[in-house]
């Protein structure tokens, strides 16, 4: 009910007006309206139910998002974030790393669109993992980047 | 094409070392379908629009933050000035329905709600008289709601009873206030040429000529500026000019890109991004940093005037490329609580409220988070709006006070307001006689530039 459009509110009120006029009691107003919520259209309530829906992330299938994780350099570093996206079924499209002193800084590219996981886990998997290996690890999604950086 | 691993740190280092955020994703909503004869119907209409409205909006700006990287600072929304919705209302009907409003707020998990707002550039309604006097009462028993009154414009000159009355008005919300060091001046702004669609608190209204709801952005990033100033410590200044509006390009970009996905998710139009540097009391989040870095000892040195509009201009330049719509205020802010460097500058007494008025004609807004004596009468403040309120419609822009008589308080002391209001330091004001100006009334006429079919 709550996600009725404020046309169909009116709409509804407007039939319960009609048919009820000085009989307006509380059963008799609960039965018009109820008979009118039932005359809506189905389609309608279909489209109702797809908005109260959660709402979607903006990841989406073939989209791409950017991993960047910094701290100090330690062995396992690179096999361990990869390790980690390999078992969630992500695809490493591109890598670059750079190293500042004992400063480590990773790139990934990844695809995400063959993983059956959520955006949210993805990322927070993928900051656990970092942890484990002292590194700030940073998940956003490609798009920010080229907005920022490309005319 | 390929992102650059350069370009990838340089956006981490923005938001992780230089607080670039966005400092405010605002939704606008039109209030004036609720209006009622009936006070209840009236609370009620508002508290369900305004709740059945945002009811997804700070849920919608965090998911946001999550898939980009890029922080929110404040999710906030803005409604059509009450007193057009309210008109006809007692000023104890205002608190009660500001207070309904807080509810709101509160409910919608909001830090500040904005349009607690009249306009009386040319006079007043029963309901605009009503709103301004339930002010005081209303900064003193909410916590979310900020007010704003419009004065004067460029179109309709300056309203010097209203001006008269918000100096009174100004004096008695410290007072209400005044176990904390007057707060609720902090949440009451005086206008001149008020943008209809900002979405910056505390001067932030949902204008009427506004569609029902809308997503306004406000970018922040003095920190970002900062870097880009010191990285051109020999430039000259057209090249100095040059680097602050590429930085401006890419922080402005990303207000935009932010707000419109907030709009898109909620199917509700983008309206616009405020291109304004707004600073925080963070170390680093400075206006006044980028100033000295442009070679001043110090915010108040002679040539501060001149590297402020440097400034102002550039971001501007860089922001209308970045951006299909800016509006609001759009200019650097100077608040003086707000900004690290213009407390401490303050502390010192190099800047002072003459020079600040003199920025306040190159930038964005005015007098801002600046306290006075506690002593100060409602005269002089109102001779400050006057005076700000010219330097607005004289030229044009946007002019505003935000000025907080701190009650009890004098020179070398400071109101501490905690968060992102602040440490205000007492600042000294002329306390020469201008009774009889101030009690004049009426209104100065609009200036001969402002004809200008």
């Amino acid at each position: 009910m709550s996600s009725l459009t404020e046309d169909q509110i009116r709409q509804i009120a407007k039939q319960a007006v009609e048919q009820l006029g000085d009989h307006a009691t509380i059963e008799n107003i609960e039965k018009v309206v109820h008979e009118a919520v039932q005359r809506l259209d189905g389609p309608v309530t279909k489209q109702n139910e797809q908005k109260s829906n959660p709402l979607p992330h903006q990841v989406k299938k073939g989209d791409r998002v950017i991993v960047t994780a910094f701290g100090t350099n330690k062995i396992g570093i690179l096999a361990g974030m990869t390790g980690a996206l390999a078992q969630m079924n992500c695809n490493v499209i591109d890598l670059s790393q750079k190293i500042l002193q004992e400063f480590f800084t990773i790139m990934l590219l990844v695809d995400i669109s063959q993983s059956s996981l959520h955006f949210d886990k993805i990322k927070e998997k993928l900051i656990e993992t970092g942890a484990g290996f002292d590194l700030k690890v940073i998940v956003q999604h490609e798009q920010i980047f080229k907005t920022m950086h490309r005319v | 094409m390929q992102i650059e691993l350069a370009e990838i740190l340089e956006t981490i280092r923005m938001t992780e070392v230089e607080h670039f955020d966005i400092r405010t994703v605002t939704m606008g909503i039109n209030l004036k379908d609720c209006s009622s004869d009936n006070l209840e119907s009236l609370k009620q209409n508002i508290y369900e629009k305004v709740t059945r409205t945002a009811a997804e909006h700070v849920k919608t700006a965090e998911m946001i933050e999550s898939d980009y990287g890029i922080s929110i600072a404040n999710k906030r929304v803005s409604i059509t000035p009450l007193a057009l919705v309210a008109d006809g209302f007692y000023p104890e009907d205002f608190v009660e329905i500001a207070q309904v409003l807080d509810k709101a707020a509160d409910n919608l998990g909001i830090d500040y709600l904005g349009g607690y707002s009249a306009l009386v550039q040319k006079g007043f309604s029963k309901g605009d008289l009503s709103l301004i006097k339930s002010i005081p009462e209303t900064l003193a028993t909410t916590k979310h709601i900020c007010s704003s009154i419009n004065v004067a414009t460029t179109k309709a000159g300056i309203n010097m009873d209203a001006v008269y009355l918000m100096g009174q008005i100004i004096k008695e919300t410290a007072a209400k206030t005044a176990d904390q060091d007057g707060i609720g001046c902090a949440k009451l702004v005086v206008f001149a040429n008020a943008p209809e669609d900002n979405p910056f608190i505390a001067g932030a209204f949902h204008g009427v000529s506004e569609p029902d709801i809308v997503v306004n952005v406000g970018i922040s990033g003095p920190g970002v500026i900062l870097r880009a100033v010191q990285e051109a410590p020999h430039h000259d200044f057209s090249s100095l000019a040059e680097k602050i509006k590429a930085m401006a390009f890419k922080i402005t970009r990303a207000g935009e890109f932010v707000g419109r996905k907030v709009a898109e998710i909620q199917n509700i139009p983008f309206g616009i991004v405020d291109i304004s540097l707004a600073p925080t009391p963070m170390p680093g989040d400075s206006i006044a940093d980028i100033l000295k870095a442009m070679g001043l000892e110090d915010v108040g040195a002679a040539g501060t005037t001149a590297a402020l509009a440097l400034l102002n201009d550039s971001v501007k330049r860089g922001g209308l490329m970045a951006s299909s719509h800016v509006g609001g205020m759009s200019g650097a802010f100077i608040p003086i609580s707000e900004d690290q460097g213009f407390i401490s500058a303050a502390e010192k007494g190099h800047i002072t409220l003459e020079k600040m008025e003199a920025m306040t004609s190159v930038c964005s807004v005015g007098i801002d988070m600046v306290a006075v004596a506690g002593d100060t009468s409602a005269e002089v403040i109102a001779g400050l709006i006057a005076d700000e309120c010219a330097i607005g419609v004289a030229n044009s822009k946007t002019t505003a006070v935000r000025v907080i008589p701190v009650p009890g308080k004098g020179i070398g002391e400071a109101a501490d307001y905690g968060g992102l209001l602040g440490v205000a330091p007492v600042m000294a004001i002329s306390k020469l006689n201008n009774d009889q100006f101030i009690k004049r009334g009426g209104r100065i006429p609009a200036p001969v530039k402002g004809i200008n079919n």
